[in-house]
């Protein structure tokens, strides 16, 4: 179900202008120019090294870009900030990664404590509260004290992304979230990230999840070969998508 | 205290005359003890494949002596304990014939075997099973699959260890001075107490040992690069 | 045999002097020179070499370069003559004489630092790079990432080999030997000239004494090893299971 609040008016809060990145003489993305409204959910889909990871991956700088512009409320990420400016920045995007990446010496509920505490000063006891809090919405209290390796894929995953919740960002990045995942454990991180959308957070989601796209995306970006294609309502682009390889990843899609 | 002048040692024909000997002697050392090393390490991995637990054991016992025993003691036990046990007759030819020399050989050898046949038996570990049913399979037998499948793996497994062993070996040459052997520490130290010109003396033996080292370390990079199979890990 | 009852009478004799040297009516020597100067060597050069490790991983040039320079001329220059250069560089440093355990000592601390330094280096580079990549992308500085991430982890990694240097530490020691440092070795040598006659008892009693030393410690490493190698296969089983799924799911989009 589409968000009901009226983000058309408000400026948007991650921006793609003409965005070029090379990896050595290979061009990874090409003009991309696209952009997401806060409280917008946006699905980005497509063949695998159609360039989707590293697009989402240049909003917080984890990759660089050769030219263009990528713009997080308002603020250039590629330009000439750097060191302590960045660290700001990057505390304010939420990003959640494939391989959950959770820190194995720390048990889950320090796990979510930990950045709260050392980069934005928060105190201990309100640390620990917020983090038991967020604990609870992803469904595992019961975990607070656990360690990683003692933790199912799906059980990692949310506490991955409690811990980016935790830094309290107004916007969150999915970087296939699911991807590695047994099956039976895709539903339990999918209905976080439902309730996410629910309460109004501003995503953009890489995912292979149609049926998450449909029910809970504003608008879908397909890309292909480093550049978006086409971007359109769910509605629209699943019933008639307009450019002939959206057409055929959906065709292959449905194959199956 | 004098002003630094390297050409006051360098130009003076007695210390380059000594200077001379000194690495002379080094790579006596050096290479005497590697080839044993090399040699004993190989015959230490033999007799521990052969399918006896005592063969195993002894072979372990000696590579735990000789790693857990600091390379100077051993040294000092053989040069003054061990040739003390010696026939009297022996120990003068010894000490007519530079024995020193032959007894850091020997130590220095010995020492290093352990390292080397650990080397090599880690190299030959990491070779995949696969490997050795394979060839079989082919018909090779046990003499042809080691030689021709397994042992050219082995070693190209095993040669950073081994690269990094030869310059340990190098440098524990120095050691010998210990035991009277005059080699290339013991003569620039011989320099420096002549000359009154410590910095000079130490400078040029630091630059020596260095050199020599870069260029076995490099010398083993490039042996690894070549015998790296073309895609492989 | 008579060469057992001559090493039991020497030890009975002088089990004291092997043990503390002349103290108290000289320095302490023997044994417990020998453990401490290891101890006192290992545990100084560990921050060292903590600092030289990440100095080399570093991207700024002025940082890299000396540590390189210093990491392969140790490794490149027999210990030897490096204590020679030491022994003889300190009093003109100071102004004044130094004895011959203080320049055993710093002698020891460089050394060790500088191998040290490579072990930690390794040990940073073998954890997964998504560590990084999470706590960058929470808002950790380079250096808050690597004090309370890479570190942490890195470090308890690493407790095998910094425990195995302790033990070429203790060895490294006797070379203290060449300049009269009155360390374990040097007891030895003592007890050699004034017995004369029987050299072989006296060396063997010393290499019986570092075995006993270092092969204990040498058990110690590992079991410690055992354990730590159970631990982290699985964290990194965790994190291997999520990328392999990672890949093998990203080469098929997956359907409804």
């Amino acid at each position: 179900m589409p968000n009901e609040t009226s983000f058309r008016e408000a400026p948007p809060m991650i921006q793609f202008v003409a965005v070029h990145k090379f990896f050595g003489g290979l061009a990874a993305l090409t003009d991309i120019n696209a952009e997401v409204k806060k409280g917008e959910v946006v699905v980005v889909c497509g063949p695998s090294g159609s360039g989707k990871s590293t697009l989402i991956r240049t909003v917080n700088r984890l990759e660089a870009i050769q030219s263009g512009s990528v713009l997080f409320e308002g603020k250039d990420v590629q330009g000439k900030v750097r060191g302590s400016a960045l660290n700001q920045l990057r505390s304010r995007i939420g990003f959640v990664f494939q391989s959950f990446n959770l820190f194995p010496h720390l048990s889950a509920l320090d796990n979510i404590m930990l950045s709260p505490m050392k980069v934005n000063g928060v105190k201990r006891i309100e640390a620990r509260e917020k983090a038991l809090w967020l604990l609870d919405r992803v469904g595992l209290s019961a975990k607070a004290q656990n360690y990683p390796a003692q933790l199912s894929g799906g059980q990692q995953q949310r506490v991955a992304i409690a811990r980016a919740l935790a830094m309290e960002p107004p916007a969150m990045l999915f970087d296939e979230p699911t991807s590695a995942l047994d099956p039976e454990m895709v539903g339990e991180v999918l209905s976080v990230m439902r309730g996410l959308a629910r309460d109004g957070m501003t995503m953009m989601c890489v995912t292979h999840e149609m049926n998450f796209a449909r029910d809970v995306a504003d608008r879908i970006w397909f890309m292909d070969a480093g550049r978006v294609l086409e971007t359109g309502a769910p509605s629209e682009f699943f019933r008639a998508p307009q450019h002939p390889r959206a057409q055929r990843f959906l065709s292959d899609l449905r194959m199956r | 205290m004098k002003g630094f002048d390297l050409t006051a040692i360098l130009l003076n024909p007695e210390f380059s005359r000594m200077l001379a000997q000194g690495v002379k002697m080094t790579f006596i050392i050096f290479i005497g003890s590697w080839l044993l090393a090399m040699s004993l390490g190989i015959v230490l991995l033999a007799i521990r494949m052969l399918p006896s637990r005592i063969a195993d054991a002894v072979v372990a016992a000696y590579v735990s002596y000789h790693r857990n025993v600091p390379t100077l003691v051993q040294l000092m036990l053989w040069y003054f304990g061990i040739s003390s046990l010696l026939p009297d007759a022996l120990q003068i030819w010894l000490s007519d014939h530079n024995g020193e020399a032959i007894f850091a050989v020997i130590a220095l050898g010995l020492c290093q075997a352990a390292y080397f046949s650990e080397d090599q038996r880690s190299g030959l570990r990491a070779v995949p099973k696969g490997q050795w049913e394979a060839a079989r399979a082919l018909g090779h037998g046990y003499i042809g699959a080691m030689t021709h499948i397994l042992l050219p793996q082995a070693i190209r497994n095993a040669m950073p260890s081994l690269v990094n062993h030869t310059v340990s070996l190098f440098k524990n040459s120095s050691l010998a001075m210990a035991i009277g052997v005059i080699e290339l520490t013991h003569v620039v130290q011989e320099i420096e107490s002549q000359s009154f010109r410590p910095f000079e003396s130490y400078l040029i033996a630091t630059i020596i040992y260095l050199i020599c080292s870069l260029l076995l370390m490099w010398l083993g990079h490039y042996l690894e690069q070549r015998s790296r199979m073309a895609g492989a890990v | 045999m008579s060469l057992l009852q001559n090493m039991i009478g020497i030890v009975e004799d002088n089990w004291l002097l092997l043990l503390v040297g002349q103290y108290p009516n000289g320095p302490l020597g023997g044994l417990s020179a020998t453990i401490i100067l290891s101890v006192l060597g290992i545990a100084l050069a560990f921050p060292l070499s903590v600092v030289m490790a990440l100095a080399r991983l570093s991207p700024w040039r002025v940082l890299r370069w000396p540590v390189t320079g210093i990491v392969y001329i140790t490794r490149g220059v027999p210990l030897l003559l490096i204590i020679l250069w030491v022994y003889f560089v300190l009093p003109l440093l100071i102004g004044h004489g130094v004895p011959a355990f203080t320049t055993m000592l710093v002698t020891l601390v460089g050394y060790e630092a500088a191998f040290l330094s490579e072990i930690v280096r390794g040990g940073i580079q073998a954890l997964p790079r998504g560590q990084m990549d999470a706590a960058r992308a929470l808002g950790h500085s380079h250096l808050g990432a690597m004090r309370y991430v890479i570190l942490p982890q890195a470090l308890f990694n690493m407790i095998p080999s910094i425990l195995s240097q302790f033990v070429s530490t203790i060895k490294e020691t006797t070379l203290g030997y060449i300049i009269n440092v009155p360390e374990l070795t040097f007891a030895a040598g003592q007890i050699n000239n004034r017995l004369l006659t029987k050299p072989f008892e006296v060396y063997f009693i010393l290499a019986i004494s570092y075995f006993i030393v270092c092969w204990t410690l040498t058990q110690v490493t590992n079991m410690v090893e055992r354990r730590i190698a159970a631990r982290r296969t699985t964290n990194l089983n965790a994190a291997a299971a999520a990328s392999s799924l990672a890949a093998a799911a990203s080469a098929s989009a997956s359907g409804t």
